[in-house]
């Protein structure tokens, strides 16, 4: 096939292998040969076992022979963040703390991929326990951006954008704590939903800060981000905070050109690089030439979104991460001694800097005579931001600002600086905090890097971002970009 | 805000064990990064707290037994074990 599969959507990749003019086999080795071609440069893929690729392959194709296919995503490989469950599979996420563990079990979402027909492709590079915004926190590897191998792809997810940047895979699943689904899909100019806290099942995705957790779609378009949202999206008992069947009804799309669009006052002021301003304001002036409402509106304690999540996420993963102590699963150190010192020097030996310091860190803001001045207060000013958001979108239909103040930085500019770092973050935290759905739309370019606007909507209101960034994605031609390499 | 920040303390409730060269960047950052947390201390917060609920549902499930991995599949995965159990450092001192 000379049109290279690679470069091709998931959309359109489903249609020729429901047309029969393309079958998963002849797909995934196409893939395959990609991989060989480039992830060495890019460091998408920590792991892909191709053999078990080409299986999966085969058996989608004699299901579909067979009459029996699954439905839109059969035979459409999917790759997968490290901290992902796939049973059989490695879930290191990106640590030595994990780096011989094989996961015994499927998570919901690959329990759901499955029973949609996909192709479980590989495992994808993140920073260690999902904790930075460059993927230089990975204990395996560096993920280089795409459009520009000196810089970084973002992250935590920066593995599962990069590879949808550099053609390895239409697909992948990231998961999102303060941004880290979003962030590097801005940097990589591809399509990345954070959907509203509860609407996906974390049965199986490693814990990070559980009030904060989501796993979602990333894609090289709306068409494809929203197809795979569809099948990952299903009621699970096994995830508390998971909505029930009777729940999770999303808010109808509605006509995107009557969209009421809400745009943070200050927001693109201080800090925001002239050319995401750029990029982001002809975004605004597009949709207003749409026909949509467009108006300002105050978000008067979104400067303490920052010190909030980062006192809420560290207090969470100091006690989520205090599970890896080399008993049960995970790095033990040889040096036993005492059951309390071989979970110290196992710990010790396990985790990376950015982890250890974060562990740190939360576990101060929990300690004895601080909780109060530090933790209690970041729930109460959780509760501030929510209700300042919820408060917004009560009269708006979405929050319009840039997703990352300025475009992808050079691999190891901001490594010694953690706060400098942590700032990446701050359009996209809020949403985080509040529970609420977002999406990051590639919107242009800062000279060769990619843009991108950020969506905020009320919970559920998936639909209506999806549609937002159709509309805008349709205009301009920005769906299916990849780099050249 | 930081008043009686001690590395050692911290450490040794994290179970972690620090070079000097580590305490010594890991004070200083985070320093740092409590210093940037003090529009915190000086907000205007509201009384109540957020529970990080989006839907007010009652999700608790049945109190019933339900699959679980079997010690194969958790001893094939746990650093030592020996008859289908994990084993670990020495916890009691069979000489007393």
């Amino acid at each position: 096939m000379a049109d290279a599969l690679h470069t091709l959507s998931a959309a359109e990749l489903g249609r020729r292998l429901a047309a029969g003019t393309l079958t998963s086999r002849a797909l995934c080795e196409a893939l395959i040969a990609r991989y060989q071609a480039v992830n060495e440069t890019v460091g998408a893929f920590t792991y892909l076992d191709q053999a078990d690729v080409l299986a999966q392959a085969d058996a989608s194709d004699a299901r579909r022979k067979a009459g029996q296919g699954r439905g839109p995503l059969e035979g459409i490989p999917v790759a997968i963040k490290d901290n992902i469950a796939v049973k059989g599979q490695p879930l290191t996420c990106s640590s030595k703390m994990l780096a011989s563990l094989v996961s015994p079990y499927d998570s919901h979402v690959a329990e759901r991929l499955r029973a949609a027909g996909a192709i479980l492709y590989g495992r994808l590079n993140m920073d260690e326990f999902a904790m930075g915004s460059s993927t230089e926190n990975s204990a395996i590897r560096k993920t280089f951006n795409p459009w520009d191998l000196a810089r970084i792809p973002g992250g935590s997810s920066g593995g599962s954008a990069a590879a949808l940047a550099a053609g390895l895979v239409p697909l992948s699943l990231g998961s999102d704590t303060g941004g880290s689904i979003r962030q590097p899909a801005s940097h990589c100019g591809v399509v990345g939903l954070k959907p509203t806290y509860g609407l996906i099942s974390r049965f199986g995705l490693v814990a990070f800060a559980s009030s904060l957790d989501q796993i979602g779609p990333m894609a090289r378009s709306i068409e494809d981000c929203e197809l795979l949202l569809n099948a990952l999206s299903s009621a699970d008992g096994r995830d508390m905070t998971c909505f029930g069947p009777s729940d999770r009804t999303l808010t109808p799309a509605g006509d995107a050109k009557k969209l009421r669009i809400g745009i943070p006052k200050g927001f693109l002021g201080k800090g925001v690089a002239p050319e995401v301003a750029a990029a982001v304001n002809a975004a605004v002036e597009f949709y207003r030439a749409q026909g949509c409402a467009i108006s300002e509106v105050e978000l008067p304690s979104a400067d303490l979104a920052v010190p909030t999540y980062y006192v809420v996420a560290t207090a969470e993963a100091s006690s989520n991460l205090g599970r890896y102590d080399g008993v049960r699963y995970g790095h033990r150190s040889a040096s036993a001694g005492t059951p309390v010192e071989m979970m110290t020097a196992s710990r010790s030996e396990g985790f990376g800097p950015e982890v250890k310091r974060r562990i740190l860190l939360g576990t101060f803001v929990l300690s004895a005579g601080y909780a109060d001045a530090y933790y209690v207060r970041a729930l109460r000013a959780r509760a501030k931001i929510r209700s300042e958001y919820l408060a917004a979108l009560a009269g708006v239909d979405v929050l319009l600002t840039p997703t990352v103040p300025t475009p992808a930085f050079k691999v190891g500019e901001k490594a010694s600086d953690p706060l400098q770092l942590y700032l990446e973050d701050i359009f996209t935290i809020p949403a985080n905090l509040a529970g609420l759905p977002a999406i990051s739309v590639p919107c242009g370019k800062s000279g060769h890097l990619p843009v991108g606007f950020h969506l905020v909507g009320a919970p559920l209101s998936e639909a209506k971002l999806l549609a937002a960034g159709r509309l805008f994605e349709t205009a301009h031609g920005f769906a299916h970009q990849q780099a050249a390499l | 805000m930081a008043e009686g920040f001690d590395i050692d303390h911290l450490a040794k409730l994290a179970r972690l064990s620090l070079t000097a060269e580590e305490k010594a960047l890991y004070s200083s950052q985070l320093n740092q990064i409590l210093g940037h947390f003090q529009a915190l201390a000086e907000a205007d917060l509201p009384a109540t707290i957020d529970d990080a609920r989006v839907v007010n549902e009652a999700a608790l499930r049945s109190d019933e037994p339900g699959p679980v991995l079997g010690a194969e599949a958790v001893t094939r995965i746990a650093p030592a074990s020996r008859d289908g159990q994990i084993s670990v450092p020495r916890v009691v001192d069979d000489e007393s």
